[in-house]
């Protein structure tokens, strides 16, 4: 309970006072009940910030690609236009569900409730301050990696209860995908871990600081490494380009998402821009500091927890800027290019990471580069 | 009682989804059901305090082996294939007579009893502490006793999955022309 929302909330003397008063009201020990409550307040506000990130990342998509190629981009609703995505989520909200005449009715309706509820899995275990996050497992890592490859089995589904040609081999094409580059990102959260010597997020966070010396990433050549096969591996992972061949529009018309209409075409599309929020918030944690902030102004109190929420979010917006940024210079890959970047290139790099971490870990103990030049 | 809750929560979707899975006729629909039985009992897990076994059920079955299943039901057969029809189903003849059923019956009365007793002492075991009030992580000590008493198994099982790669890679490799 201590690594939760719940705990964070407990340790205040008001929720003391106030779990202690509903006890002698009801009866009986209310703390379950209220702890029950708070996770599902917490949970419901956090769903909404997905959503709202979902939408939020679509309106950024337009706007950074068009100032990119020097348009305006989306500009008549609200200021700057950005309330362009509440009026494309009434138009998907309004429009008409389709299902195929051929399709395959009952995997047609379950792929897109799979890609979403394999990204809103790991809202639970995202590290937005030390006190905001639903529920700081031990096996975090291990429990994103695994929730989120239901994102991989509904764009595949998606694909092949289409009943069409294009849908077919773009699903077939992200499993393909995803399966694949899972190793060498997995391999490269490892390099991590060994130096963090756990799989929680508070683990992974406690031995960085604020400031850029005290990060993952310039902890040590390998891990620096590592920081940009992940970041390669999470493009590929979330289906973005050059490695977005699942949904190329040139070849597949929109890939697994073409039959889809309506709300179960903005399920898959909300999945992918959340993915890239969630993949990004995780890069952020193990490399960049996560919510640390230069001599931890704030501490614990709920100011300290707002201005850790905006490092953290600051830093997501960065890497999401980055991923959006890459999508709008660089072409897409080839199948076999794809598949060889990953087999021939990103799985031996990550693993003479984690053998070069280890002898670094045997050597040097766990101190960083600048520990053993500065002394 | 909230874990009791999970508890049946997980146990009926494993069991439920499990039937389906036999009862289905379309294969494909048999893998899904599937994905629904793995969640179950990685729940069943997260019950009986084994948070390490259940992320990696999630991780293995799910994100790995019910992916290559889907893989394979497409890749081996058209749509026509998947459907098994009833009518052939029952025209299959009924193995066995009289004699080996009495022995079949005998044999699964002696299995049962013999489960029921196993269960029962478990069930004693979880009725004394069935509050489990600190939650303890498994990951550390299962990291620890891979490394140390369980070394020679663990080297083991990697030589054997090293063997597994290379075997893969082997047979996926194209046809040299000579």
């Amino acid at each position: 309970m201590e690594h939760t929302i719940v705990g964070y909330f407990l340790q205040f003397e008001i929720m003391k006072n106030l779990v202690e008063m509903a006890s002698s009201t009801l009866g009986f020990n209310a703390s379950s009940i209220i702890a029950f409550i708070i996770f599902l307040t917490a949970s419901l506000i956090l769903l909404l910030i997905a959503a709202t990130i979902g939408g939020l990342g679509t309106f950024a998509e337009r706007k950074i690609s068009a100032d990119m190629q020097m348009r305006p981009g989306p500009n008549r609703v609200g200021p700057y236009g950005i309330v362009q995505m509440v009026a494309d989520f009434i138009k998907l909200f309004l429009k008409e569900d389709i299902v195929p005449v051929n399709a395959d009715r009952f995997l047609f309706y379950i792929a897109p409730i799979l890609a979403i509820v394999g990204v809103l899995g790991t809202f639970a275990v995202l590290p937005i301050s030390s006190g905001l996050i639903i529920s700081d497992l031990n096996v975090a890592l291990f429990y994103a990696v695994g929730i989120s490859s239901l994102v991989g089995l509904g764009i595949f589904l998606g694909g092949y209860a289409s009943n069409s040609k294009w849908s077919m081999l773009g699903g077939m094409r992200g499993a393909a995908q995803i399966v694949s580059y899972e190793i060498p990102v997995i391999l490269s959260m490892f390099t991590v871990i060994l130096f963090a010597g756990g799989l929680s997020f508070g683990a992974i966070l406690e031995n960085q600081s604020g400031g850029p010396i005290g990060w993952y990433l310039f902890h040590n050549p390998f891990t620096f490494i590592a920081f940009f096969v992940y970041f390669i591996g999470i493009l590929a992972e979330t289906n973005r380009a050059p490695f977005d061949l699942p949904e190329s529009e040139s070849e597949l018309v929109s890939g697994y998402n073409t039959e889809f209409t309506g709300m179960r075409y903005a399920f898959f599309a909300l999945a992918e821009y959340m993915e890239v929020f969630v993949v990004a918030a995780f890069a952020s944690a193990l490399f960049l500091g996560g919510y640390k902030i230069p001599f931890n102004i704030g501490g614990d109190s709920l100011i300290g927890q707002v201005l850790q929420a905006g490092m953290f979010f600051t830093k997501v917006a960065l890497i999401y800027y980055v991923v959006i940024w890459i999508r709008w210079t660089l072409p897409r890959m080839r199948v076999d290019n794809l598949m060889t970047l990953c087999w021939k290139y990103l799985t031996p790099i990550a693993f003479f990471n984690l053998i070069g971490s280890a002898v670094w870990i045997y050597y040097f103990g766990n101190k960083s580069m600048w520990n053993l030049i500065f002394s | 009682m909230f874990l009791q809750v999970v508890f049946i929560l997980s146990a009926l979707l494993t069991v439920v989804s499990a039937v389906m899975v036999v009862f289905t006729r379309h294969i494909m629909y048999a893998a899904v059901y599937l994905l629904g039985s793995l969640i179950g009992v990685a729940g069943l897990y997260l019950t009986l305090g084994a948070d390490t076994l259940a992320a990696t059920q999630l991780l293995v079955y799910v994100g790995g082996i019910l992916i290559i299943m889907i893989f394979a039901i497409m890749l081996t057969g058209g749509q026509d294939f998947m459907k098994n029809s009833r009518k052939s189903f029952l025209q299959v003849p009924f193995m066995g007579n009289v004699k080996t059923y009495v022995f079949g019956g005998l044999a699964a009365l002696v299995m049962g009893s013999i489960g029921t007793k196993l269960i029962m002492n478990v069930a004693d075991r979880f009725s004394e502490h069935s509050e489990m009030l600190s939650y303890q992580s498994t990951i550390e000590v299962i990291g620890e006793a891979l490394v140390t008493d369980h070394v020679l198994v663990f080297e083991i099982s990697s030589v054997l999955l090293l063997g597994a790669l290379i075997g893969a890679a082997t047979i996926a490799r194209p046809i040299k022309k000579q």
